[in-house]
C-alpha cells in the first residue's frame, strides 16, 4: 500500500515533467519581443527592427551598468522575450545571470539559443584582455577584456549586424525589411564616424584623465591618450593620496581634460579639475544617458561634441595664458 | 641578440688574442696580425650593421602586426543570413582557458571577533559567533554551472568547526514549461520568507534574526522537489510549492520516525510579489506556509506561517550608491505536541542605509514570544509550564532539542559596515538581548568576510 502510494506520486511527477518537456511552452506572436541589458542595444534594435519588434532595455542609460538591481520584474520581462541582447564580457555578471535563470525561457537561456545574443561575440578586437593570470588585488578586473566596447562607435556596426542576422533568422518573412534597415543604419553610422573623426583630428595625442577604466575604446578611436584615472584601481573609489599624486602628474603632463561617465560621483573629479585647471566633463556613456539622446549616433554627437568643444576651450585658454605670461 | 653579439665578440677576441700571445716578438708577424685585426674589425662592423638592420626590420614588422590587429576596419555589409561565428580573434590562451567547462567556483570565509557579557552566552543560530574570542563563522565552497541547455546546478558546502555540510545542492530547469513553471530538485534553502533564501555572506547583520533562528534553524533546507509558477499578472508574482524530506536542522520540523506517509513529509508554499512603484522604489511582499511533522509524537504536526516585506529605495539618477532597504518578517508557529498545542510567534524589522559606495549602517529589532505566559521561580530559573515547549528526543530517547519557547526574548542590533570592495567586508555590530527568563546579554562583534573566485549575481 505504501509502495503503491509512493509509486503513484512519482509517476505523477514524471508524467508532468515529461509532458512539460515535450510540449511547446510559448506561442509565437506577431512582433518579436527584444529585451536588452543596456539601452545602446535597445536603440540599435529599434532601428533594425522598426515596427516589427518591441524593444525594452533593463538598465537605464543614466545608471551604472555594472550595478543594476536584479529586480524580479525583469524576470517577467525576460520570460516573455524572444531575443535577449546583452553586452557580455562580465559587464552584467552581478545581475543578469540570476535573471536568466529565473526567466524559465528556453528561447533565451542557453548561450547557443537563437534568442540569446552576447553582443561581445561580434566584436573583432576586444581590448585589455589580460595576458597574464588576473588577480583581484588589481581591482575588479574583467578577465575577458574591457567590456565597454560600445564606446567605440565603429563597434555599433557588427552589433547591429548581429541583431539583424538574428531577426532575419527568427522572422524570415521580414528578412528584406531588416536587411534594408541594417544597411541604412550602417551607412549612416559610417558617415557619422568619418564626421566625428574629422572633428577629433586636431586633438590627436591630447592627454586625458578618466574616472573609471572604461574609456579605452573611445580614447583609442578618438586618438586621445589616457594619462591617469580618478579611480586608483577599477572599482576602487579614490583615496586622498591617489588624488594628490594624480594632481601632481596631471600638472607635469599638462592634462587639460577629465572625463567621467555621468553616473559616477562628480565631487573628486571636479575637485581635481579645479586644482589643475583642467576641464571636467560628466558625459553620458549610454543611449538615454541624458534627455534627448535616443539613438546611438546621438550619443556620439553628444560625447564627441562636448569633448572637442572642451578641448578647443582649453587649448585656447592655454595659449592665452602663455601669451599673457610673456607680456 | 645581445647574447649573440657577446658571443661573436668573445670569439673574435679569442682568435685575435691567440696569435698575439704566441708570436709577440716577431715584427713582421705583428703587421700581419694588425692586418688581420683590421679585417676582423671590418667584418664585425659589417655584422653589427646587419644585426642592427635585422633588429630594425623586425621591430617594424612587429609594429605593423600590432597596428593591423588594432585597427577596426569599418566593415562592409556581408550576407546577413550567414550565421555569425563567435569572434576568436583577440582571444588569448587565458581567455580560452577561462571558457572551458569548469564550474564557477567560489569560496567565502566569514570570521568574527566576539565579546559576550557573560559566560556560556545565549546563541540562537549555528553560525552566529559562539563565544568570546575569534570565531570561524563559516567557510563556504560554491560550485555552480549550467549542466546542459536544460538544467543548471548550484551547490554550496559550508565548512564549519564541526565539519563539512551540504547547504544547497540542487538542479533548476532552464527550459520553457507550461504555466511558466520551473522545477528545482535537490537540497535547497526553501522559499519560506526572505531571509531563509539569503546566504549568510549576503545578509546585512552578523547574527541571524531571532525568528529565523528560532523557527527555521540556521536555514530551512529540506531535500525536496519544488515547483514554482510565474503568474501572468502585470506585476511579478511567483507561486511555489515544495514537498520533501523533513531531514532539516530546525526545531520546528523533524522526521516522523514511524511514518511512511506522504502526508507527513514537509510541504512548503510561498507566494512572492514584487511591485515596481517607481524606477527608484521597489516593494516585495510575500506569504509562506510550511507544514510537516515535528517529531514530538507520531502524527504531531507543526504549521508555520510567515509574512515577508522588503522595500528598497535607490535613486538611479545622481546618487548612484545611496540606498535604503527595509526588511521585515513575521512568523507564527502552531505546533501539536503530546501535551498541548504550542503557539509561538516572532517578528523582526531591519533598516539598512547605504550612505556611500562602500559604507552602510543598519538597525534591527527582533522579538520571539509565546502566547502562553511563562512563570518564573524566585531564583530566576524557569518553571516548566505545560504548553510552552516540548523536549525533542532522538532515537535513543536522549534529549536532543526543544520545540517552542521559554518566554519572551527581544534583541536590538545596530551595525556599521565597510566594504573595501565587492569582495571583502568588515562589520561592527552590537547586540543587546533581553529575555524574560534570564539575564540581559550584551555582545559586540567585529566580522570579516572574504570572497574569492567567481563573481556571483546578487539577488534583489
Ligand atoms: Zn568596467
Amino acid at each position: 500500500m505504501k509502495i503503491y502510494t509512493n509509486i503513484r506520486f512519482l509517476t505523477l511527477v514524471f508524467a508532468f515533467a515529461s509532458i512539460s518537456i515535450f510540449s511547446e511552452g510559448r506561442d509565437a506572436s506577431a512582433e518579436v519581443k527584444i529585451v536588452t541589458s543596456i539601452p545602446d542595444f535597445a536603440a540599435i534594435a529599434k532601428e533594425i527592427g522598426g515596427d516589427k519588434v518591441v524593444v525594452e532595455s533593463l538598465a537605464k542609460g543614466y545608471q551604472d551598468p555594472h550595478f543594476v538591481d536584479a529586480k524580479p520584474i525583469f524576470i517577467t520581462r525576460l520570460n516573455q522575450a524572444d531575443l535577449l541582447v546583452y553586452n557580455g564580457l562580465d559587464l552584467e555578471i552581478g545581475w543578469l545571470p540570476i535573471l536568466i535563470t529565473g526567466a524559465r525561457n528556453s528561447d533565451i537561456a542557453a548561450p547557443a539559443a537563437l534568442g540569446h545574443y552576447n553582443a561581445s561575440t561580434s566584436i573583432k578586437n576586444v581590448l585589455e584582455i589580460p595576458t597574464a593570470p588576473v588577480d583581484r588585488s588589481i581591482g575588479d578586473v574583467h578577465p575577458g577584456g574591457n567590456p565597454h566596447y560600445m564606446l567605440d562607435p565603429r563597434n555599433g556596426i557588427p552589433v547591429a549586424r548581429g541583431i539583424a542576422a538574428r531577426l532575419i533568422r527568427m522572422d524570415p518573412e521580414n528578412a528584406s525589411y531588416y536587411e534594408e534597415n541594417f544597411k541604412n543604419f550602417a551607412s549612416t553610422l559610417r558617415l557619422k564616424i568619418s564626421e566625428w573623426e574629422t572633428e577629433l583630428k586636431p586633438f590627436k595625442g591630447t592627454k586625458v584623465v578618466t574616472y573609471h577604466k572604461m574609456w579605452i575604446y573611445f580614447t583609442k578611436w578618438a586618438g586621445l591618450t589616457e594619462a591617469g584615472y580618478i579611480e586608483p584601481k577599477p572599482g576602487i573609489p579614490p583615496s586622498p593620496s591617489h588624488v594628490a599624486n594624480l594632481i601632481k602628474s596631471m600638472e607635469k603632463l599638462q592634462v587639460k581634460l577629465i572625463i567621467a561617465a555621468n553616473f559616477y560621483p562628480e565631487k573628486t573629479a571636479s575637485l581635481v579639475a579645479e586644482k589643475t585647471g583642467a576641464a571636467f566633463l560628466s558625459l553620458p556613456v549610454l543611449v538615454e544617458g541624458r534627455d534627448g539622446i535616443n539613438t546611438y549616433t546621438e550619443l556620439f554627437d553628444a560625447i564627441v561634441g562636448e569633448v572637442t568643444s572642451a578641448l578647443k576651450d582649453k587649448t585656447g585658454s592655454v595659449k592665452d595664458s602663455v601669451y599673457r605670461h610673456k607680456e | 641578440m645581445n647574447l649573440r653579439r657577446t658571443t661573436i665578440v668573445l670569439f673574435a677576441l679569442s682568435i685575435v688574442s691567440s696569435p698575439l700571445i704566441n708570436h709577440k716578438a716577431h715584427g713582421q708577424e705583428r703587421d700581419e696580425i694588425k692586418q688581420e685585426l683590421k679585417e676582423l674589425k671590418q667584418m664585425m662592423e659589417k655584422m653589427q650593421e646587419r644585426i642592427d638592420d635585422l633588429e630594425e626590420r623586425n621591430h617594424v614588422l612587429e609594429q605593423q602586426a600590432k597596428d593591423e590587429a588594432e585597427t577596426i576596419e569599418v566593415e562592409e555589409e556581408t550576407d546577413l543570413t550567414v550565421i555569425e561565428p563567435p569572434s576568436e580573434e583577440g582571444q588569448t590562451f587565458l581567455g580560452k582557458a577561462l571558457n572551458t567547462l569548469n564550474p564557477e567556483i567560489s569560496v567565502t570565509g566569514i570570521f568574527a571577533g566576539a565579546w559576550y557579557s557573560q559566560d556560556d552566552p545565549f546563541v540562537f543560530a549555528e553560525i552566529d559567533p559562539q563565544n568570546t574570542g575569534v570565531n570561524v563563522q563559516e567557510i563556504e565552497l560554491g560550485f555552480q554551472a549550467n549542466v546542459d541547455p536544460y538544467f543548471r546546478f548550484d551547490s554550496f558546502f559550508p565548512i564549519t568547526e564541526e565539519g563539512i555540510e551540504i547547504e544547497e545542492a540542487y538542479g533548476t530547469t532552464l527550459f520553457s514549461l507550461p504555466l511558466n513553471s520551473q522545477f528545482r530538485v535537490g537540497k535547497m534553502r526553501a522559499k519560506f520568507g526572505r531571509i531563509n533564501q539569503i546566504h549568510r555572506h549576503s545578509q546585512n547583520f552578523v547574527t541571524l534574526p531571532l525568528p529565523a533562528a528560532q523557527f527555521l534553524g540556521e536555514h530551512l533546507n529540506p531535500t525536496s522537489i519544488e515547483a514554482n509558477f510565474l503568474v501572468p499578472v502585470p506585476w511579478y508574482m511567483e507561486l511555489s510549492a515544495s514537498g520533501g524530506s523533513p531531514e532539516v536542522e530546525t526545531p520546528t520540523f523533524a522526521r516522523d520516525e514511524d511514518a511512511n506517509d506522504l502526508g507527513r513529509l514537509l510541504y512548503i508554499f510561498h507566494i512572492a510579489n514584487f511591485f515596481e512603484l517607481s524606477e527608484s522604489l521597489g516593494v516585495s511582499l510575500g506569504g509562506s506556509f510550511a507544514t510537516g511533522s515535528n517529531g514530538t509524537a507520531p502524527g504531531a504536526r507543526s504549521n508555520l506561517y510567515g509574512i515577508d516585506l522588503f522595500a528598497k529605495y535607490r535613486p538611479l539618477r545622481n546618487n548612484p550608491y545611496q540606498e535604503i532597504m527595509l526588511q521585515s518578517e513575521f512568523m507564527y508557529l502552531d505546533a501539536e505536541t503530546p501535551e498541548e498545542n504550542l503557539e509561538n510567534w516572532g517578528w523582526y524589522g531591519q533598516l539598512v542605509y547605504r550612505f556611500a559606495k562602500r559604507w552602510n549602517s543598519g538597525f534591527r529589532f527582533g522579538i520571539i514570544d509565546t502566547n502562553t505566559p511563562v512563570e518564573e521561580e524566585k531564583e530566576g530559573l524557569l518553571v516548566e509550564p505545560a504548553g510552552t515547549f516540548s523536549l525533542l528526543r532522538d532515537e535513543e530517547g536522549e534529549e536532543e532539542g526543544m520545540l517552542g519557547l521559554l518566554g519572551r526574548t527581544y534583541r536590538i542590533s545596530p551595525m556599521l559596515t565597510f566594504n573595501p570592495s565587492e569582495f571583502s567586508r568588515m562589520r561592527l555590530e552590537y547586540d543587546y538581548l533581553n529575555q524574560s527568563f534570564g539575564p540581559n546579554q550584551h555582545a559586540i562583534f567585529l566580522q570579516f568576510q572574504y570572497a574569492i573566485g567567481a563573481h556571483g549575481a546578487h539577488r534583489y
